[in-house]
């Protein structure tokens, strides 16, 4: 099986992930919750997993970095925290589901969406300029589209939001562990992201960088191992938006891929991707009838892209090239409006994708398969 | 043996501070709080020996890290706020 579907999730992880969680299962009991040994290894392996977390994620200390079940669940939080019913906000033409469900579903939110031309940078942030204004109460914007591996001009976007003292929410599902991300060099009010893809982690894990001076609404109320006595959630982090027991084996294993990541260091791993990713856009546009769908210049883009051909359903497609044992995501990738922005909404697309585990090798027979799958 | 508690807000908070003063030299032991002194119910402390309490201030100081509280350990085993 070769498995290029790693903007879903990271199916092939370093076995440090696996022992860790293995390990975390026979002896981390909850932490700080006791004063025995498992209870206190248990809150060694969770604040080591935040200091790193808040290194890589360019956090000023561990508190702020809050563990999640998944990057819907921490952009659930960040944005009910800063959108109030009848608020306007601003996003991107390429946000996931993850973003433009959770503002549909709050009460008259109007929804400006800031669109260039396609993959176009500069037009983006243009658009972003016109639309940012004084009555907008939050800026919402994915740094790399899932669909397409396009890099948003996410820096000018946020001096932007600083220039006009707009919160950012910035979801770094596809850039964690793959792109520099940094909450403080942003100025952001919250990153939201998964530990399950670039971060190598296991699902189930998941994180939400909350920027200083913000005081998030909690999603969920419940026990915490603080101020036991106060009938109200704590109002200092990570406290604030954790309750309930964590996910130990879940973050034992996010922290054993954080250390992965962090020795490979997130340029290599951007390099190694782009490689193959070019690799595979060279092999694929080969193919009569086959258009790759990406960006054009190099510095915008990732190890994502989205393919069609001509004629072709993308869910047939993808069902043909499954059976060849090539897996990868097929269909609208829960982004409706990144699909409406590249005019892809009708058809979908076949998105391949890539991780530090894949090879050259592994994309050339992608190619040569979805060949095959066309001539039948 | 007297020693001191440092009170803190939250287990990461005290994780933060024990790992300041360690890197300073300092011996410190993350606890949960006494619940005698435990007034919002729940809490956790780091435990520094007597003589290290001044130094330990100052590396906090330094870092912005603020204790909640501070207790002392009296002779007869119970706990007594120190007024800093």
């Amino acid at each position: 099986m070769i498995y290029l579907d790693c903007a879903a999730t990271a199916l092939q992880k370093p076995p440090e992930v696996a022992r860790a969680m293995t390990a975390a299962l026979g002896q981390c009991a909850s932490p700080g919750r006791g004063s025995y040994p498992a209870s206190a290894r248990a809150a060694e392996v969770v604040f080591r997993c935040r200091e790193a977390l808040a290194q890589l994620l360019g956090a000023d200390s561990p508190e702020q970095v809050v563990f999640t079940s998944n990057a819907t669940h921490a952009l659930n939080i960040a944005i009910r925290s800063l959108v109030q019913p009848g608020d306007t906000v601003v996003v991107s033409g390429y946000e996931h589901n993850a973003v433009t469900r959770v503002l549909a579903s709050i009460p008259e939110v109007a929804v400006r969406v800031a669109v260039g031309g396609l993959f176009d940078q500069a037009g983006d942030l243009e658009a972003f300029s016109r639309l940012i204004c004084r009555d907008t109460k939050a800026v919402v914007c994915t740094h790399v589209s899932n669909v397409f591996g396009y890099i948003l001009p996410i820096d000018g976007i946020a001096a932007l939001c600083r220039e006009r003292g707009v919160p950012l929410i910035v979801d770094a599902s596809q850039s964690a562990g793959i792109l520099p991300v940094s909450a403080k060099r942003w100025g952001a009010a919250y990153v939201g992201l998964p530990g399950h893809k670039g971060l190598c982690g296991p699902q189930g894990t998941g994180v939400l960088v909350c920027g200083g001076g913000q005081t998030p609404v909690p999603l969920l109320a419940g026990g915490t191992g603080s101020e036991s006595l106060n009938q109200k959630m704590p109002d200092f982090l990570p406290d604030r938006l954790e309750a309930g027991t964590h996910n130990m084996p879940g973050i034992a294993g996010l922290l054993a891929g954080v250390q992965f990541i962090r020795r490979k260091g997130t340029d290599a791993i951007l390099c190694h991707e782009r490689r193959l990713s070019d690799r595979m856009a060279g092999a694929l546009s080969l193919i009569p009838g086959v258009r790759v769908i990406r960006p054009q210049e190099a510095d915008r883009r990732t190890g994502v892209l989205s393919f069609l051909a001509q004629g072709q359903d993308c869910e047939v497609l993808g069902a043909s090239l499954a059976a060849r044992g090539i897996s990868l995501r097929t269909g609208l990738h829960c982004a409706p409006l990144a699909h409406r922005t590249a005019g892809t909404l009708e058809t979908g697309t076949l998105r391949a994708s890539v991780s530090p585990f894949n090879t050259p090798g592994e994309v050339d027979d992608l190619a040569v398969a979805l060949a095959g799958c066309l001539e039948k | 043996m007297v020693y001191y508690l440092i009170v803190c807000r939250s287990l990461t908070y005290a994780q933060r501070t024990a790992a300041a003063l360690e890197r300073a030299g300092i011996a410190a032991r993350i606890l949960r709080s006494p619940k005698i002194i435990a007034s919002t119910g729940c809490s956790h402390s780091v435990k520094i020996s007597q003589r290290s309490l001044a130094q330990a201030l100052v590396v906090l100081k330094r870092l912005e890290l603020s204790p909640q509280q501070i207790f002392i350990t009296e002779a007869d085993g119970s706990y007594r706020e120190v007024q800093l």
